[in-house]
């Protein structure tokens, strides 16, 4: 089974079209919903953002602590996935 | 994260329809317009409200506020002069909210598309926004450019002169010639040569179609 990894903003389309997609597919994933952080740990999960994904543009999703995707790319999950 | 400003640019009480109204002659002048899905443009304009009563202004939903202004400022919708060679590669901004005004089916670019590099059509303005005779600065993505315009033709070189890189926009035209507006060098827009050896700026092609005027650049990643 993958490990998936979700950085996510609760105002974002994509993200929960992302996650609507991951949802459909059984797919079990841990998500942070960076915007709801306060504070120093809103400010470490936009520099971690930044730095797994060289931008702050989102979703950001990551399989197996290794693939990064950024933004709604099912063709991208699927292949990862193997779904 | 709550980070209400003090400035705010929207009255209380803004509705969809009001965003509808300041975005889309703004956006018109970029050479985009509102994706075709309706529902698709309320559903982010909606979040874009509960951003604007958070925050104060109408950041862009799927992009994070770092906290520094300077960057911030970039993901202020519309977005769309900040990123252009990016959009312009997408055809859309990057949550699909605008998309160039070619597309007939924004649904179809529901997604993103990650990895771009090639050649990019950028649009860049209206004919009738540039008068002949004049010259404009535009900026897409790292490049600023001249895009120059003689009768009906438009041209495109970098803004930098290369004598002590004055904004070549800011000088006058003399037929197919720029002249910087600090010590007077002159290059030709049609292929950015001056009377100097060996310091000519580089030129993109232009196109023009449909009232628009399209710079090409190349995007590496
Ligand atoms: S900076 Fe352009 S001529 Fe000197």
């Amino acid at each position: 089974m993958h490990k998936v990894f979700v950085y996510a903003l609760s105002t974002c389309p994509y993200c929960r079209a992302a996650r609507a997609y991951l949802d459909e597919n059984d797919v079990e994933y841990d998500v942070v919903e960076v915007d709801k952080l306060e504070g120093d740990e809103y400010k470490a999960a936009v520099e971690e953002v930044r730095r797994v994904s060289g931008g702050t543009a989102f979703p950001v999703i990551v399989i197996d602590d290794e693939s990064v995707i950024v933004g709604f790319n099912k063709k991208r999950i699927k292949e990862e996935l193997g779904l | 994260m709550s980070d209400a400003t003090a400035r705010r640019r929207f009255a209380p009480g803004t509705t969809i329809e009001d965003l509808k109204a300041y975005m889309g002659p703004f956006v018109d002048r970029l050479g985009y317009k509102f994706n075709t899905e309706s529902s698709f443009v309320d559903d982010v304009l909606a979040s874009e409200l509960e951003i604007l009563e958070k925050t104060g202004d109408v950041y862009c939903p799927c992009r994070v506020r770092t906290g520094d202004p300077k960057e911030d400022v970039r993901i202020i919708c519309p977005c769309i002069s900040f990123h252009r060679d990016e959009f312009a590669a997408i055809k859309k901004c990057w949550c699909g909210l605008f998309i160039l005004k070619e597309v007939e089916d924004g649904s179809e670019l529901f997604g993103v598309i990650e990895a771009l590099s090639g050649d990019v059509e950028v649009p860049v303005f209206r004919v009738e926004d540039l008068p002949p005779g004049q010259v404009r600065h535009v900026k897409v993505g790292k490049n600023d450019i001249a895009v120059a315009r003689v009768g009906d033709e438009f041209f495109a070189l970098s803004n930098v002169c290369r004598h002590a890189f004055a904004p070549l926009a800011d000088g006058f035209m003399d037929g197919y010639h720029v002249m910087c507006p600090w010590h007077g060098w002159r290059y030709d827009v049609r292929d950015g040569t001056t009377d100097h050896p060996d310091v000519d700026v580089r030129t993109y092609p232009v196109t023009v179609r449909d009232g628009e005027v399209f710079v090409t650049v190349r995007i590496k990643r």
